[in-house]
């Protein structure tokens, strides 16, 4: 056992100009993780995530459970996203264990998938909206949002951890008149969500303050293996609905956002067009699915996968989202590895902060689209 | 059976009435009288149909209570009513309550939700006592750190400040606390003093981010004094005089916003900056600098400079007023007191009581104060309209904004009032007045 | 396709079983998808029995390494084939082999014909009975100047296994307690209480 401190610990010292701010892990800007700012003036002169704050554990634990009880637990790390959390290891234990899902099962998984990353979404732009002091953009968000949220309690019986994917489809089937409710309450969050647009993203005191800030070039976007919405806000287009279709995207029509400013505005704005997409999505796939037929396929008790590892991956609220999983032909997975968009973007916060002014830190820190929880799992 | 009191008896429930009426009565008669006789002695008593008031002439105000009216009136010509209640602090933390409600409803409805609601059966009226109690109750933490004579002083120190602001604004003619020739030089002197009181209670605290909020509070409220100053001396220039009151006579017939809205709208916008008001609420930016200089003030002192600030949130929507809005001039809206009552009294049934002394206030004052109000209402629901539809922004914008663009503007308003002088439209002599 | 009985999925899963269980040398029998057999050969071609093909799916090539070669093997992913970011870095621990095995998943942006692609790359570490992080054998060469993005991937490996990663700028805790001073926790020695 070891009982030397480790290196980061060691006190540093700082030239007298420069200011060294915790913020957090007990600050209103800050989620559960610590920033760890050194400030000369009023710029930032360096910058120290520090998560782990909320780490569970949950690749231990799911060491430790078979794959039909792992489902739970793996959604713990977003629960605002959590069918989107645990696609990734669905699909993967689905390779594993050879399951063929059905068609409908298929839809209703992409629509529960995009009602989430919707869901997310809006939470996403509250705290976006209160984290540079719009308080009416707090309010809107997280008040439509319960939309979408009933919506998925209809479908799921839980309002925001889901458990609904499972290997071989989902639990459960839609309830009766499903369509229609989610037609209607989408085409109304469409709308909502358009409103926007004139308080939040056309405000001129906001592009003023978050353009032009935190710009990450296109080069660096690739080079620091961002993804998600900072990726694409940065000009690449790459959105694993498109790249690599799982279930049943190739069959949808939709298309992905990109600008190519990289810079906060513009990562604040790639979630908000994304939330239209996934409206067109929801209704497109509202009118191809099978209506009628199995979806769940039943599965053998305490299933056991095969001497082999998978690598599945998703397009999630906060970017790909892939899950290694790695089977020794037990009930138990061997390994389950989830790497998570916010994990990924969080190298991007101390290269984006360094010369940035202390007011910019809320507005770049959030548009990374971070969720200090999934980062820590 | 109560729970509270598992061992009620009537019969000592009375007897321990009994005996508090006994010991109070005891106590008043041996203690209190002699107080009070001492107290009259010192006091000069105001003289009532030509008696001096003595302690035996005021119990008749048993029999007689319109014998009170010279008394009240005699009492309202004091400065010290006019400094605790009327033009003063009462009145204006009356006001501040009044708009600390309305903001929370208006932003409350804005954001589609309903804001305080059950707190006092109406829509949530009592909410902002309920809050008060909670911040009264409240354990008050000083940083272990902190300069502690200082920390304390700032609070109170904020709060004189803002009530010496306040002391100045007239409401109605003649009815201001300190009618002063140079009104808006002392207004200018207090504004003067807020940074400084903000600097010294966020470096006492002796805490980083108080201390980032106080050096962003002494930057915004330095840089954009100077415009506010500027902006105001075009109504100096049209007036030719530095006295609120005067100012408020000379737009008998209308406002200075007609002739000067550049300088009304650089005011409002300074007033927003010295307020610490969204969409420059800098100094307090939650998601930077947690509460900025407020960080470390728990319990009443938080309390306190809540209090102080709504209280120059009234001062300064009070002073637009008075600058551009033409103060207490309006139409006559205020009916009339009835002549019927001063002649022939109040006929109840059998009795006939006449009121020697009414009306107490007069017709002009009353609807004075009521335009006041009015206007004042209207101007700070525009100070609090922005809080729901703006972001905050950033110092470097703000700094930028208050140097470069609205000190420029203020010479433009400045110009243009010298213009209107010397083709002698407006000023001593000119065309309109 | 939707199977109702039991009886059926359970054959299937069999037969899947048999026919996906990993061999050492890519599976010659199943026709592998051409063009990740393209790059698989590719890697092959150039390093020759260094590197071992572990399987080759549709869009999934893995390849084991030792650790002497990863950053040669690494760059010339990088500056080849075209694969410019690492999109995970997962430990596993084997006790039974006396490894630990460090597995990087390459993803590549800027080629659009590998935007589907994934190229899992292996290494393993030797492993300690009783580990003193950093100042052990269970030691790797970083591939942070290869892939940047591996940075914070590599802390986490570094905390959770105990594998040092030489040549990394930053090998502090991320996401561990600061005073942690048991076992690197997702290694197999260290039991879940109660478990």
């Amino acid at each position: 056992m070891i009982k030397e401190l480790p290196p980061g610990l060691a006190l540093q010292k700082v030239d007298e100009r420069i200011m060294t701010l915790n913020v957090g892990p007990q600050h209103p800007g800050s989620g559960h993780m610590r920033i760890i700012v050194q400030i000369d003036g009023d710029f930032i002169v360096a910058c120290d995530p520090d998560p782990g704050y909320v780490h569970r554990g949950e690749e231990k634990m799911a060491e430790y459970r078979n794959y039909i009880t792992n489902i739970p637990h793996l959604e713990r790390p977003v629960i605002h996203d959590s069918c989107n959390v645990l696609y990734p290891y669905v699909l993967g234990v689905e390779e594993l264990l050879g399951i063929e899902v059905p068609e409908r099962a298929k839809y209703i998984r992409v629509i529960a998938s995009e009602l989430n990353r919707c869901v997310y979404t809006m939470y996403w732009l509250a705290i976006y909206g209160i984290f540079l002091g719009h308080s009416t953009m707090f309010m809107w968000p997280a008040g439509d949002r319960e939309l979408l949220i009933d919506l998925l309690e209809k479908m799921t019986g839980a309002r925001v951890t889901h458990s609904h994917f499972v290997p071989g489809g989902v639990r459960n089937d839609l309830p009766p008149n499903f369509e229609d409710v989610c037609l209607r309450q989408v085409n109304y969050f469409e709308k909502r969500i358009k409103e926007y647009a004139a308080i939040f993203y056309d405000n001129p005191i906001l592009i003023a303050r978050t353009a032009n800030t935190g710009v990450l070039s296109r080069e660096d976007a690739i080079r620091l293996g961002t993804t998600g919405s900072v990726l694409r806000a940065s000009g690449v287009d790459y959105d694993l609905r498109k790249k690599e279709p799982y279930d049943v995207y190739e069959e949808l029509d939709f298309q992905t956002n990109v600008l190519k400013e990289g810079d906060s505005y513009a990562r604040s704005k790639i979630p908000w067009l994304d939330m239209m997409e996934s409206c067109r999505i929801i209704r497109h796939a509202l009118q191809k699915m099978p209506k009628s037929g199995s979806v769940r396929v039943k599965l053998k008790p305490n299933p056991k996968g095969g001497d082999d590892s998978v690598y599945k991956r998703v397009e999630s609220g906060r970017g790909s989202l892939g899950c290694y999983i790695v089977s020794d032909k037990k009930p138990e997975p061997y390994r389950v590895k989830l790497s998570v968009g916010s994990f990924r973007n969080l190298i991007a916060l101390p290269y984006l902060l360094k010369g940035e002014k202390l007011g910019n830190m809320p507005s770049v820190y959030w548009s990374l689209n971070y969720w200090p929880v999934e980062a820590d799992r | 059976m109560s729970v509270i009191a598992p061992n009620f008896k009537f019969s000592e429930f009375v007897k321990s009435i009994l005996d508090n009426a006994f010991w109070m009565l005891l106590i008043f008669v041996l203690i209190g009288l002699p107080a009070v006789f001492i107290a009259l002695f010192y006091i000069e008593m105001p003289v009532i149909d030509g008696q001096l008031l003595t302690p035996f002439l005021a119990l008749t105000w048993l029999a007689d209570p319109s014998r009170t009216i010279p008394i009240l009136k005699a009492f309202m010509s004091t400065d010290l009513f006019k400094i605790a209640a009327f033009p003063g602090f009462g009145f204006a933390a009356l006001i501040a309550a009044g708009t600390i409600f309305v903001e929370r409803k208006m932003l409350a409805k804005l954001q589609l939700r309903v804001g305080p609601f059950y707190c006092g059966k109406f829509e949530g009226i009592l909410q902002l006592m309920g809050d008060g109690l909670k911040l009264i109750s409240k354990e008050i933490i000083i940083p272990a750190k902190a300069d502690k004579p200082i920390f304390w002083a700032a609070p109170i120190l904020f709060v004189a400040t803002a009530a010496a602001f306040v002391a100045l604004i007239p409401v109605a003619p003649g009815w201001v606390v300190a009618d002063v020739d140079v009104g808006l030089i002392a207004v200018f002197a207090i504004i003067g003093f807020f940074p400084i009181i903000t600097i010294l209670s966020a470096w006492s605290s002796n805490s980083k981010f108080p201390f980032i909020g106080g050096i962003r509070a002494l930057h915004q409220m330095v840089s954009f004094e100077i415009p506010l100053i500027l902006s105001l001396l075009g109504v100096v220039i049209l007036t030719g005089t530095l006295n609120l009151s005067e100012i408020v006579v000379s737009q008998s017939n209308f406002p200075w916003i007609i002739f000067l809205p550049i300088g009304a709208i650089i005011f409002f916008i300074t007033i927003l900056a010295e307020l610490e008001r969204i969409p420059f609420d800098l100094p307090e930016a939650e998601s930077e600098i947690v509460a900025g200089w407020l960080t470390e003030f728990s319990g009443m002192i938080y309390g306190l400079v809540q209090l102080g600030t709504y209280l120059k949130l009234y001062a300064f929507a009070a002073l637009f007023v008075v600058l551009f809005l033409g103060g207490w001039t309006g139409p006559m809206i205020w009916p009339p007191f009835p002549e019927d009552i001063i002649t022939n009294g109040i006929t109840i049934g059998p009795i006939t009581a006449k009121i020697p002394g009414l009306p107490i206030f007069s017709q002009e004052m009353l609807n004075g104060v009521l335009w006041f109000v009015i206007k004042t209402v209207g101007v700070i629901f525009f100070i609090l309209l922005p809080r729901g539809v703006f972001p905050r922004i950033r110092i470097d914008m703000l700094l930028s904004l208050g140097w470069y663009k609205l000190i420029g503007l203020a010479f433009v308003n400045i110009f243009i009032a010298l213009g209107l002088l010397y083709a002698g439209v407006l000023g001593p002599g000119g065309i309109l007045q | 396709m939707s199977l109702d009985s039991d009886n059926e999925l359970v054959e299937t899963i069999s037969d899947e079983q048999s026919s996906i269980t990993t061999n050492p040398t890519p599976v010659k029998e199943i026709e592998l998808p051409k063009f990740e057999k393209g790059l698989a050969d590719k890697i092959v071609e150039k390093f020759g029995s260094r590197t071992k093909v572990a399987f080759v799916k549709s869009n999934r090539v893995r390849i084991n390494v030792s650790r002497d070669d990863v950053k040669e093997v690494a760059e010339f992913l990088r500056d080849v084939l075209n694969f410019d970011h690492a999109e995970s870095v997962s430990g596993v621990d084997y006790p039974q082999d006396k490894e630990i095995e460090v597995v990087y998943h390459l993803g590549s942006y800027t080629d659009s014909s590998l935007s589907s692609q994934i190229l899992v790359l292996a290494t393993r570490a030797q492993r300690e009975e009783n580990p003193i992080p950093g100042n052990d054998s269970t030691k790797l060469p970083s591939l942070r100047e290869i892939f940047y993005s591996v940075e914070f991937h590599e802390r986490e490996v570094f905390e959770m296994f105990g594998v040092y990663f030489q040549g990394h700028p930053d090998n502090r805790r991320l996401l561990l307690p600061e005073d942690w001073a048991d076992l690197p926790p997702l290694r197999k020695d260290f039991a879940i209480k109660g478990r």
